[in-house]
């Protein structure tokens, strides 16, 4: 420090000074730490999702053999598989993304594109955030009563995949609601200026756009569905009728992946050996069906937003590059 | 070009071969327009001649945009809007259109931000088209689109990538393939607004070029806040500012762009084109 500066901090308010500079310490240092804390609680996510992959796969790989996955379970002998079990799991999964996705998708278009705001507008939204909250057992007793006894379906798939259906129709309306009303409404005014109809708008210019996460929606809802076992106990039941194996008959009881475990940890099978053994490969089944199911998903979204971006993927509408 | 010397600046004004008497392809008379209970243009009357580039110019809030969106009706999706007056189309009531597809398709819009759809850019000119015409066949869409890009000048740009995505291009390419959209449905009249704000000179000028060969089949209406980009493409001007007090739009001076930036009647303009360019 020079003589000349030194004179210059002397005509300042040297403790001022020192003030601020205490305090700007004190400002990065916590930035560092809070950036810190952040970055563990992300590593965190990761940690959890590899320890996840990691037990449940080395439980559950040794039992996992061709056989396991395409023979039927036996409740008496050991070797028995789960090929029933996939079946019953893909069939449901499939028939409650059919059914929940038009009305979802149909839902969410009329929230974002024509609902004026208003009581009946309020309703809808308080509905099915209200929905979204009930715990779905509640929709497990509620669909046996609609499902099972009122409209006489019986412990089915139907009856499970219209529960099912039911229970994600809030969580599909609200992730696909907010993927129309993030469409810019550049497109919605370019398509209407070119003589669009309001129909044709979306379907033509909102919807395509919106479809990546639409697309989201389904895998959650998906992943939910394949997940879910209160509900199905209440509504499919917990066997498969070993003549409707494989059968596409929506009446037939059904047991998916989950609820099998389910059953083989928590009710048990007395007198089945291997009951452990096969539980934990028909979770590493299950898991390995969610992890292939989301990363074809986000290789499908990835492939179908470069295509609708151009190439590099990155950049939106705009000037910032050159003419 | 003449020349004239405002303050310290040279503007070029263009020198206009248009006719002043060109019949009207968009005429207002003592229009009003509000949002809710807000009175946003008041009493205004203005004409586009037919064939010729009108600049609609003004301060920022003045009500360009709102008389703009007037002209095609984009205004149909804002809750609250009214209007009442007269805004003609070829002399038809442009609130008495009762088939809005019939209106928007005979008067096309460019945005102030570039806003291709994402999809292809041969999907971008074709979307126009396969509203209008369903059962077209595939030849005759790639034709028109075809057509539609030499229009805008970019046909040469793109012609080797017509399937890539339209958000690939550059800026001016962008605004470029969006004016090929608008004329692919063979629109009368063309209303830009601000259509060069996001862009770069180089790309500005390429686009002012582009509306000098469009004046020939459209008629066209900017709405620019760049007073040397209406002088060097605008035929007529209408010069609108706002009431200090009320907020509402109203037109102070129509005329030729060559006399409005040359001779202004009214001192407003004059002080808004001196103080724009001193
Ligand atoms: N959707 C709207 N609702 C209410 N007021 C609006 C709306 N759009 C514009 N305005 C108001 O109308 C006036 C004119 O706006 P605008 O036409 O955008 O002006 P300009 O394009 O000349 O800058 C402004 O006071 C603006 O705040
Ligand atoms: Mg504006």
């Amino acid at each position: 420090m020079n003589s000349d500066t030194r004179e210059i901090l002397a005509t300042k308010d040297v403790a001022w000074e020192r003030r601020i500079m205490a305090a700007r310490r004190r400002a990065t240092l916590i930035d560092r730490a809070m950036t810190g804390v952040m970055s563990l609680a992300a590593l965190f996510l990761v940690i959890v999702l590899s320890g996840v992959i990691f037990i449940i796969l080395r439980a559950g790989l040794p039992a996992i053999s061709w056989t396991f996955l395409t023979t039927a379970s036996s409740i008496t002998d050991p070797g028995g598989g789960i090929g029933p079990q996939i079946w019953v799991t893909m069939y449901i999964l499939v028939l409650s993304l059919a059914i929940v996705t038009p009305i979802g998708v149909g839902a969410a278009i009329y929230l974002s594109e024509y609902a004026r705001p208003g009581p009946i507008t309020n309703a809808i939204r308080f509905s099915t955030e209200a929905l979204a909250s009930v715990p779905s057992v509640v929709f497990g007793v509620f669909g046996a009563i609609v499902f099972l006894t009122i409209m006489n379906l019986g412990f089915s798939v139907l009856s499970g995949s219209l529960t099912l259906a039911l229970l994600n129709l809030p969580l599909m309306v609200r992730i696909a609601e907010d993927a129309i009303r993030a469409v810019p409404t550049a497109y919605r005014e370019a398509s209407l200026a070119l003589g669009g109809s309001r129909w044709e708008t979306i379907r033509k210019a909102v919807l395509p756009s919106a479809l990546p996460g639409i697309i989201t929606a389904l895998v959650l809802t998906g992943g939910r569905i394949i997940g879910e076992t209160a509900p199905l106990i209440l509504t499919t039941g917990t066997t498969i009728s070993p003549n409707a194996q494989y059968s596409l008959n929506p009446l037939q009881t059904g047991e998916t992946l989950a609820v099998h475990i389910w059953v083989l940890k928590i009710v048990g099978v007395p007198g089945l050996q291997d009951a452990q053994l096969v539980a934990d490969g028909s979770a590493a089944v299950l898991l390995l069906i969610v992890l292939i199911i989301n990363v074809g998903m986000a290789y499908f979204t990835n492939r179908l937003t470069q295509r609708l971006r151009g190439a590099s993927g990155a950049p939106r509408a705009g000037g910032s590059k050159k003419g | 070009m003449s020349e004239q010397t405002s303050g310290h600046r040279t503007l070029a004004v263009r020198e206009s071969s248009a006719r002043a008497d060109a019949p009207a392809a968009i005429e207002a008379r003592d229009f009003n327009f509000y949002y809710g209970d807000f009175r946003a243009l008041e009493q205004i009357t203005m004409l586009a001649p037919r064939h010729q580039i009108t600049a609609l110019i003004g301060p920022s809030g003045a009500g360009k945009s709102t008389l703009l969106r007037a002209m095609n009706r984009m205004h149909d999706e804002t809750p609250g809007v009214s209007s009442d007056g007269q805004l003609l189309l070829e002399g038809a009531d442009i609130n008495g259109f009762s088939d809005l597809i019939d209106l928007r398709k005979r008067v096309g819009m460019i945005f102030q931000r570039p806003n291709p759809f994402p999809m292809s850019i041969f999907d971008n000119v074709a979307y126009g088209l396969r509203l209008k015409s369903q059962g077209a066949k595939k030849g005759v869409i790639a034709e028109q689109v075809e057509q539609a890009l030499r229009g805008a000048a970019i046909w040469d740009e793109v012609k080797d990538k017509l399937q890539q995505s339209g958000l690939a291009l550059s800026g001016g390419q962008q605004q470029r393939l969006c004016i090929a959209r608008a004329i692919a449905v063979e629109p009368e009249v063309l209303l830009m607004d601000e259509p060069c704000a996001a862009l770069d000179p180089i790309a500005t000028l390429k686009i002012e070029e582009l509306m000098g060969e469009l004046e020939e089949r459209y008629t066209i209406v900017i709405v620019t806040h760049n007073l040397q980009q209406a002088g060097r493409v605008s035929d007529q001007t209408v010069f609108l500012s706002m009431n200090p007090e009320t907020r509402a739009g109203f037109v102070v001076e129509v005329g030729p762009t060559q006399q409005i930036f040359t001779n202004p009647k009214d001192d407003r303009t004059l002080a808004y084109i001196s103080g724009r360019f001193g």
